[in-house]
């Protein structure tokens, strides 16, 4: 579903990426673990094609990214749900306009993202928080409503990037949980960490990232290991 | 679909009143770029019809010697109506130009009293031309000059007033020139504060620009309502534009009827409201979606 062969990206003379070569299946939850600046928020990157690669070749379902024209890039985007450590909210707008708003910017009609927001919000179990805005709302739940906003468009892949890094512990055990809900929906899960417990704890594939390059994929039951 | 147009529009509509001054900024160098093309029209409408009613009152008189005889000159008008540049041809005999001038000075006492001293008619006979357009007199000229009564001409009077048409000509494509030249200079700042004002915007959003892209927003939606700002911005002002134009030419149309009697400056922009409307309104909308799309190629990534 998601292949890296030879990737290489170069940011001002600095190798962010050294020849990755990666390969995720539909439905698996990948820990892409390491040091700050090991290029793990770079992969993730360049599977939404914010960055295309100085080298080599990124394909999601057949599909090499680099080619994509602009006009695709949108759709490309919408089977790609995004969590970042901060969260990325709209201070302006309540839980259910943040999420309605990925919506409306698809073309989507206000009818069916009445229908649609509740439910979402429902699943990351922020229903009775419908009408808060984020400085209303705990850390934890700002995180999972940014995930709400992700699974909206029911994407395939969820890219989280240090989504638990500006969490407690409790609260960061929350949204791993619920990403690993996700999961076992099918919806393939990219989470970028250097959080050691939440790793272990998770228990599934984890790639180690270090200056540029995977140094470990541990494809079962793999651990934070540096 | 109209549910997409609806929220692009609406979009737009928040951003123009989220930038409340910077919006009435923007808006008010354009008002001024429209009211000096509304003022460069007004001074074109003026400054042609000036021009073609002198260019109406123009004409070719060819006068001849007295002893010139009427057939003569009746061939020589019949030379004239044959040409294809000329309109008509008046004929004026002695007798006639002598009952004109008498007519003309009827109250002069003076002019009356030497008229009687006189034991002759003074006056010539003449001829006068009309061409179909101004520019043809000089062929008419040339026709005369080079005609085989050449030698029972007196005189051929264009030369005189083809140098005021000139010189009012001149003046008037001056007055285009430069009145272009110093509009065309407002509308380049006004599609550079526009084009800022956008720019700011952009700037703004930064936040929400970032997550439309990310949740896969169409580059419709996200560029379109920088768009609709920049003509919300137009459409203000040429809205602003209009109503300082029009009463304002209440106060200016009697003062330029007096300098040129006929002249209807009101009336002409009255009967021709909708075409002028429709010229500011276009404008203003392109002048500012032009510079919104130059400030979204330059600033906004999707």
């Amino acid at each position: 579903m998601i292949e890296l062969k030879d990737v290489s990206t170069i940011y001002d003379n600095s190798i962010a990426l050294d020849g990755v070569d990666l390969q995720v299946k539909q439905g698996e939850f990948v820990s892409l673990v390491g040091p700050s600046g090991a290029g793990k928020s770079t992969l993730l990157r360049l599977l939404t094609r914010e960055l295309i690669p100085n080298k080599g070749e990124v394909t999601l379902d057949g599909v090499n990214l680099a080619e994509l024209s602009l006009n695709d890039l949108p759709y490309l985007r919408r089977k790609i749900g995004m969590v970042f450590q901060d969260f990325k909210l709209l201070s302006s707008k309540n839980a259910f306009e943040n999420v309605a708003f990925a919506l409306e910017v698809c073309g989507v009609s206000k009818e069916e993202a009445a229908e649609d927001v509740p439910k979402v919000l429902a699943i990351v179990g922020l229903s009775d928080k419908i009408k808060n805005f984020p400085h209303q709302m705990s850390g934890g739940e700002k995180q999972r409503l940014a995930i709400a906003r992700a699974l909206i468009h029911r994407p395939k892949i969820i890219l989280a990037d240090e989504p638990t890094g500006n969490l407690d512990p409790v609260n960061s055990y929350d949204v791993v949980k619920l990403l690993m809900k996700i999961n076992e929906l099918g919806t393939t899960v990219i989470l970028a960490t250097h959080d050691r417990e939440i790793v272990n704890a998770v228990g599934k594939r984890v790639i180690s990232m270090e200056n540029g390059k995977i140094v470990r994929d541990q494809v079962v039951n793999g651990k934070y290991v540096i | 679909m109209k549910e997409s147009a609806k929220r692009i529009f609406q979009s737009g509509w928040i951003n123009f009143k989220r930038n409340s001054y910077l919006s009435m900024g923007t808006t008010g160098v354009m008002v001024l770029v429209l009211l000096l093309f509304s003022g460069l029209m007004a001074v074109n409408y003026l400054s042609s019809q000036v021009v073609s009613s002198l260019q109406g009152k123009v004409d070719v008189s060819v006068y001849f010697k007295n002893e010139a005889t009427e057939a003569d000159i009746l061939m020589v008008k019949k030379d004239l109506e044959d040409l294809s540049e000329v309109k008509l041809v008046e004929y004026i005999s002695k007798d006639q130009a002598l009952g004109d001038f008498k007519e003309k000075h009827a109250g002069d006492a003076l002019v009356q009293e030497s008229l009687a001293e006189l034991d002759y008619n003074p006056l010539q006979a003449s001829l006068n031309v009309k061409a179909q357009t101004s520019s043809q007199y000089a062929s008419v000229v040339g026709f005369l000059e080079a005609n085989k009564f050449r030698s029972i001409v007196d005189k051929i009077n264009f030369y005189e007033n083809e140098e005021v048409i000139k010189k009012i000509e001149r003046i008037y494509n001056g007055v285009q020139n430069w009145g272009f030249i110093a509009t065309m200079a407002l509308a380049l700042v006004a599609v550079l504060v526009t084009f800022n004002t956008i720019r700011l915007t952009i700037y703004n959003q930064k936040q929400e620009i970032e997550i439309m892209r990310l949740v896969g927003g169409s580059n419709w939606h996200i560029k379109a309502p920088y768009l609709v700002e920049g003509g919300l911005y137009g459409a203000l002002a040429a809205s602003i534009a209009a109503v300082v134009f029009y009463p304002a030419l209440i106060f200016v149309s009697p003062k330029a009827e007096t300098l040129m009697p006929g002249v209807g400056l009101i009336s002409y922009f009255v009967s021709n409201m909708f075409q002028f409307l429709g010229m500011l309104f276009f404008i203003g909308i392109l002048l500012g979606v032009a510079s919104s799309f130059i400030a979204i190629r330059k600033f906004l990534r999707v």
